[in-house]
């Protein structure tokens, strides 16, 4: 069903899956960030003829919002399995919250019109959340990692999201594509402008890397080039992965509405529920730990003691963002 | 834009996407029903069996080609039904909210005037409308923008 809950009340298959990232590393975080889900489905349409009130009904307990879906999904259909050697593309969608869609990857243009125009087409199809992209490639020279530009900026007006009242909103996002352990060293330097970023994506050339990468690094997405031929394989079957599909359009004709591109994860070996997670949910997810990577390592719950001056759970900054609060 | 163009491109897809299995699956019952090339919606029926194949393979599309020329454009699915009847419904509420947003959007008196007549004229159509029946067709429809 389009639109189930990440709660341990409801009927999802595992709480922990909703992870900030492609790692899989992450299983505390999002949890305890207190991530609200929301039922897919965007406010198009007549709604659902389901009963919508039903299971609006049975998450009661949770603590979720639910909207009623309105693309009336049919029955499962063709569910196929996955296969180890299944490439996907890890590409990242804008995350928005339940019936939100998000487009982690669109090429940033230099030109404004032609942003604007993409913009534009990406809030037309439904998408609530754009990342705009930029790529830095080590091979070449020594690339200076510019500031971000805000959006803010660049576009005065903001296009609003069909079928919804509030604009489109814009993320800025970064992708490393790094061939070389030594290429790493940028993302723990502290004094680039990296950290004006909210996505920060890495491209792994090599299979070490792809280890280093799921690993240690401090990234938000991993990058996967579904078109080449990988030179390397998948060690581990990638089961439980959290999987988001974007578009990198250059244009607006490259772009795909979000029911499309669950559609083409459908194609991929992904489950319906994993499709429509990969381009809402998952993206959701990259962007709060995005956030989290900004702000804090990690969590931090104030308690309110009978010592009022005391903070619980402050988390060490650390360079693995494993968290547990 | 051509019926004819529309449906060469989505077998064309098809073919692509799932081969001649998922080629012959689709054809079975394939027709372009509708086509508006003013506002750009076009109804694809096929097999219900076989929805996902079609679906699936419209985001292929990338292009239009009509007596040599070629014109990019994309796809994009607005609504899979079950009955021909339940599209053409979907149809009437989308395109009342595509004037709404024209309204928004415009920018002469005159044409603010003109999309005035024609959202009030199908909002009071709307109260008398009889209840529709549906239909008992085997097919699938996608509604495709």
């Amino acid at each position: 069903m389009w639109g189930t809950c990440h709660c341990s009340g409801c009927s999802w298959e595992s709480p922990g899956a909703a992870v900030a990232t492609a790692r899989g590393a992450l299983r505390s975080v999002s949890v305890s960030l207190a991530m609200r889900c929301w039922l897919a489905g965007q406010g198009r349409g007549s709604g659902c003829t389901a009963t919508a009130a039903q299971r609006r009904g049975s998450l009661a307990g949770c603590r979720h919002q639910t909207t009623t879906p309105s693309m009336p999904w049919a029955e499962p259909g063709l569910r196929r399995t996955r296969s180890a050697a299944a490439l996907r593309r890890l590409v990242p969608r804008r995350f928005s919250m339940a019936a939100v869609f998000a487009d982690l990857n669109v090429a940033g243009a230099p030109e404004r019109k032609s942003l604007q125009s993409l913009l534009e087409a990406a809030a037309h199809l439904g998408y609530s959340t754009v990342a705009i992209n930029h790529v830095i490639d080590f091979k070449e020279k020594k690339q200076e990692i510019v500031k971000p530009i805000s959006p803010s900026e660049l576009f005065p007006s903001l296009p609003i999201v069909q079928g919804k009242s509030k604009p489109i909103k814009i993320v800025t996002r970064l992708t490393l594509v790094v061939s070389d352990p030594s290429h790493c060293n940028v993302l723990r330097s502290t004094s680039t402008n990296i950290r004006l970023y909210d996505i920060i994506a890495v491209f792994p050339k090599t299979e070490k890397l792809f280890h280093v990468a799921c690993t240690n690094l401090d990234v938000d997405l991993i990058c996967i080039n579904v078109t080449e031929k990988l030179p390397f394989y998948f060690r581990r079957p990638p089961v439980n992965m959290n999987i988001i599909i974007s578009s990198a359009a250059e244009r607006p004709l490259e772009l795909r509405g979000p029911y499309d591109v669950a559609n083409l994860g459908l194609l991929f070996g992904l489950s319906e529920s994993d499709a429509k997670a990969a381009i809402s949910t998952n993206c959701r997810a990259v962007l709060l730990h995005g956030e989290t990577r900004k702000t804090a390592f990690g969590v931090v719950y104030t308690k309110k003691t009978h010592r009022a001056s005391e903070e619980e759970g402050v988390l060490p900054v650390r360079k693995k963002a494993k968290t547990e609060v | 834009m051509d019926e004819r163009a529309v449906g060469a491109a989505a077998k064309d897809a098809v073919a692509r996407t799932h081969g001649d299995y998922g080629l012959a699956c689709c054809s079975i019952a394939f027709t372009v029903k509708y086509l508006n090339a003013y506002t750009g919606i076009v109804l694809l029926r096929c097999r219900k069996d076989f929805y996902r194949l079609l679906w699936s393979a419209l985001p292929f599309i990338t292009y239009l080609e009509n007596r040599n020329q070629r014109y990019s454009c994309f796809f994009h699915t607005l609504h899979v039904g079950g009955t021909i009847r339940t599209c053409q419904k979907f149809l009437v509420q989308y395109n009342r909210k595509q004037l709404l947003l024209l309204l928004h959007n415009c920018t002469s008196e005159e044409e603010r005037q003109s999309i005035q007549k024609s959202l009030l004229s199908c909002c009071l159509k709307e109260v008398e409308e009889e209840q529709s029946q549906s239909g008992d067709e085997e097919d699938d429809c996608a509604e495709t923008d």
